[in-house]
């Protein structure tokens, strides 16, 4: 195959089969790193992270891989590290850290690449000279002295990622230590080996480079499926000689910051329709993240953060009341009349179904956000108005001409209240001859 | 690992026919007549111990929540005569074309029944063509007239009346030979058919699981690749099984005027094969489907689908020669136990939607 061709099929290559999503993958890194190549790989990518594919071991990735945890995530699914890395920033960075080496020194960290007793020494060497090299780049940075092959715009963000990178290499065999208690990624619950393996790890981190204990919480935080679940953790460990009261706010800090940039991420902008399903997943896991905050909180008895989760939680709580409760019945019943005259459609009636599950999502955090009362009238009204609309359809007869309308408008009760509700109204309209 | 394969039925009745349930827990599971003549379903154990559950039908819905999709289907059921693959088929097209199941059920429902009807005017067409070739006449005259028109439709009865009388028969008795025979195979098709009918798509796309699964299984370290292995297996025997039955049914209809003529013995034969083949590849759409959407995921819902697969797969009865596998299946459980699958929300024991609306996403695809 030409490679013009594959690059043609573009994001047809995400849905192909794995067996032959590999070979594809094999072919694109033989030819190189041209840009077009680098542009389909990055098209690529969400799916080759999913299907954890093995690939070609290089020097630009083993510089990587000690902080490929915080590199920015690919969909809305998952959350997003505490502190991002642009992979654009790594690229250019890695030009300006090649240069700096040198093509000849480079060529002997290979034995980092092969396996044998040499690999684990020439590994670190080299994470220990690249480490030198990003934190003289980062100290010139941050004098406001750039270097032109830094192709980016420079923003205080790039600057901060760059240190961090410094950081991270310099406590890169700690991190690969700390990959190890926490695998395979992400982490859905902590459990007490994963907490003492961090522990062991941060205290030795906090004897040799205690500024660099904050940028180890935030990679280990970002395996986890819920970042905030290791400041419940963090509260409890034993850090040694390292300030953990101050660690504690600062990471507090930046997971808060983070859970309010979340939640500002899905204001609908005006006159567009939200997509009321994803703002429910949303703000189920804003929920959960800030239930996991507070009770972090709580642990330590700190009251400093109280007001911005309040903050928080009331944006949350405005989030669900306008952008899923507020005329959820009105989008849902609209669907049902197009399907009674001809003129819906299935994209129509699949917005309808997303609708009506983004409701009974809520059902499950309208006690936390105090929606209980609004949630249960909305669905109370719209249940009405759904049971009605059956009653009408299907009051002829189950095969009557409507009765399409009537069994779609049961299916949105059921998934509004559960399928006993739906069933017993099914029941009621159809009595003793039922269906 | 609680699985419909720890029991050993020894006739296809006895497995009974896979129902496209959308509750999690339901799904795929098999009904079959007691012997009293009185449906029941079997239900893989739920507590990971051996055995299955036998439910009488009219209990189901007492013993488990189930969606308003699944009770209408199970109504229709109750009030269908049988429980054959093809009654069930019936039923489940039927239950998803009033929309209980979704806009896309539907969708896949009304091209399941149009594909049905344009499959049953071919092979109906294809009959006449073959019965007017046994005898000697061309068929070219009403293809070319229009088969749906007075003037083909008056081509046809005289064309069939020479047939008839030279086959020896009343032209109704020719007529409903074919009737009968047409309804025989309608699902199968000729083997000459321009385009397949419906078991012969779905034993293609059966070799075509076969072979991702043993690719898949193969070299695969993860705990669930012997699993896959042993699904891959079934499959091979299920397509020799249905291989050797399409070949005995091609070859009864491909000598034609035998058939016509010896029609009350050789009508025996095809309706066995033609039954014999549906209750062969039932069940089999479902997991295709679930597969085929598996293979572009991650390996871990790879592995999860192989187990899921697994608990539902339709073994070959015992009858069938394959005694072995029901045993095989066995110690591969034994070898291979795994955690419990949550079919519902564990907070409120209510029925997971997000699980529901995949099992319909599937079951359309698979329709």
């Amino acid at each position: 195959m030409e490679i013009r061709d594959l690059l043609a099929l573009g994001d047809q290559l995400l849905h192909i089969d794995e067996p032959k999503f590999r070979q594809i993958v094999q072919l694109l890194e033989q030819m190189g790193d041209h840009p077009d190549i680098q542009r389909t790989i990055a098209v690529l990518r969400p799916r080759m992270a999913e299907l954890r594919i093995n690939r070609r071991p290089t020097l630009k990735r083993l510089f990587c891989d000690p902080f490929e945890d915080l590199f920015e995530t690919f969909g809305k699914s998952e959350p997003a590290p505490l502190s991002v890395i642009e992979r654009s920033l790594m690229n250019s960075l890695w030009s300006m850290v090649e240069a700096q080496i040198g093509k000849d020194r480079l060529k002997g960290y290979r034995g980092a690449l092969q396996e044998g007793p040499q690999q684990k020494a020439a590994t670190e060497a080299f994470w220990a000279e690249t480490a030198a090299v990003v934190a003289d780049i980062a100290a010139e940075m941050q004098a406001g002295r750039v270097a032109e092959a830094f192709r980016l715009r420079v923003t205080p963000d790039r600057v901060r990622a760059v240190a961090d990178i410094a950081t991270i290499l310099s406590i890169a065999p700690d991190i690969r230590d700390l990959k190890a208690v926490l695998s395979p990624k992400p982490v859905t619950k902590l459990h007490q080996d994963h907490l003492d393996g961090i522990q062991d790890i941060a205290r030795r981190i906090a004897r040799g480079r205690p500024d660099a204990l904050k940028i180890f919480i935030l990679v280990a935080a970002s395996r986890l499926s819920e970042p905030a679940v290791l400041l419940g953790g963090l509260w409890d460990m034993d850090l040694g000689r390292a300030d953990r009261a101050a660690l504690f706010m600062d990471l507090s800090g930046t997971v808060m910051a983070q859970i309010e940039g979340r939640s500002r991420s899905l204001k609908g902008g005006p006159g567009a329709a939200p997509d009321r399903l994803a703002v429910a997943d949303l703000a189920v896991d804003l929920v959960a993240s800030l239930d996991a905050t507070r009770d972090a909180m709580e642990r330590s008895r700190n009251k400093s953060f109280d007001q911005r989760l309040k903050e928080v939680r009331g944006s949350v709580h405005e989030m669900v009341r306008t952008q899923v409760l507020q005329g959820a019945d009105g989008g849902i019943v609209t669907a049902l009349d197009g399907l009674g005259d001809g003129t819906g459609d299935r994209a129509q009636m699949a917005q309808a179904e997303n609708q009506a599950r983004a409701l009974r999502k809520c059902a499950t955090i309208a006690d936390q956000l105090g929606l209980r009362g609004e949630l249960k009238a909305v669905t109370q009204k719209t249940t009405a108005t759904l049971t009605d609309k059956a009653r009408a359809a299907l009051g002829r007869g189950p095969a009557g001409p409507a009765s399409r309308t009537g069994y779609t408008a049961i299916r949105m009760i059921e998934l509004i209240a559960g399928s006993a509700e739906a069933n017993k109204v099914m029941d009621e309209i159809l009595g003793g001859g039922r269906r | 690992m609680r699985s419909l394969t720890n029991f050993a039925p020894s006739t296809f009745e006895d497995r009974g026919a896979a129902v496209a349930f959308t509750t999690p827990v339901l799904a795929q599971t098999r009904v079959r007549k007691d012997s009293r003549e009185q449906l029941e379903v079997l239900v893989p154990n739920l507590s990971e111990g051996r055995g299955v559950y036998v439910v009488p039908w009219k209990s189901l819905p007492l013993a488990f929540p189930m969606t308003v999709h699944d009770r209408m289907l199970h109504d229709l059921i109750a009030k269908g005569e049988g429980c054959s693959p093809d009654d069930i088929r019936k039923a489940t097209l039927e239950a998803a074309r009033c929309g209980l199941a979704g806009p896309d059920a539907v969708a896949a429902a009304e091209a399941a029944l149009r594909d049905d009807d344009e499959q049953r005017l071919l092979i109906n067409y294809q009959l006449i063509v073959e019965a007017l070739k046994a005898v000697g006449l061309e068929s070219t005259e009403i293809l070319r007239a229009g088969l749906a028109s007075a003037e083909g439709q008056r081509l046809t009865r005289d064309l069939m009346s020479k047939a008839a009388h030279s086959l020896g028969l009343e032209p109704t008795e020719l007529y409903s030979r074919i009737a009968e025979l047409a309804a025989y195979v309608e699902s199968i098709g000729l083997a000459t058919s321009p385009k397949p009918a419906r078991l012969r798509r779905l034993m293609r796309d059966l070799q075509g699981f076969r072979d991702s699964m043993t690719d898949w299984a193969t070299d695969n370290v993860s705990e669930a690749a012997p699993i896959g292995g042993f699904c891959a297996e079934v499959a091979e025997h299920t397509v020799n099984h249905a291989r050797t039955v399409m070949k005995q049914l091609d070859q009864a209809v491909a000598s034609f005027e035998v058939l016509i003529r010896q029609w009350d013995v050789k009508r025996v034969v095809v309706r066995k094969a033609a039954t014999r083949l549906s209750w062969l590849l039932d069940g089999w759409e479902y997991l295709i489907a679930l597969w085929a959407d598996a293979v572009a995921k991650s390996r871990h819902e790879q592995d999860l689908t192989v187990h899921e697969i697994f608990r539902v797969i339709p073994l070959l009865p015992k009858n069938e020669g394959q005694g072995d596998q029901a045993s095989a299946a066995d110690a591969l459980m034994q070898n291979n136990r795994r955690s419990v699958r949550a079919y519902v929300d564990w907070r409120s024991g209510q029925l997971d939607v997000d699980l529901v609306m995949r099992i319909e996403t599937i079951k359309g695809k698979a329709a």
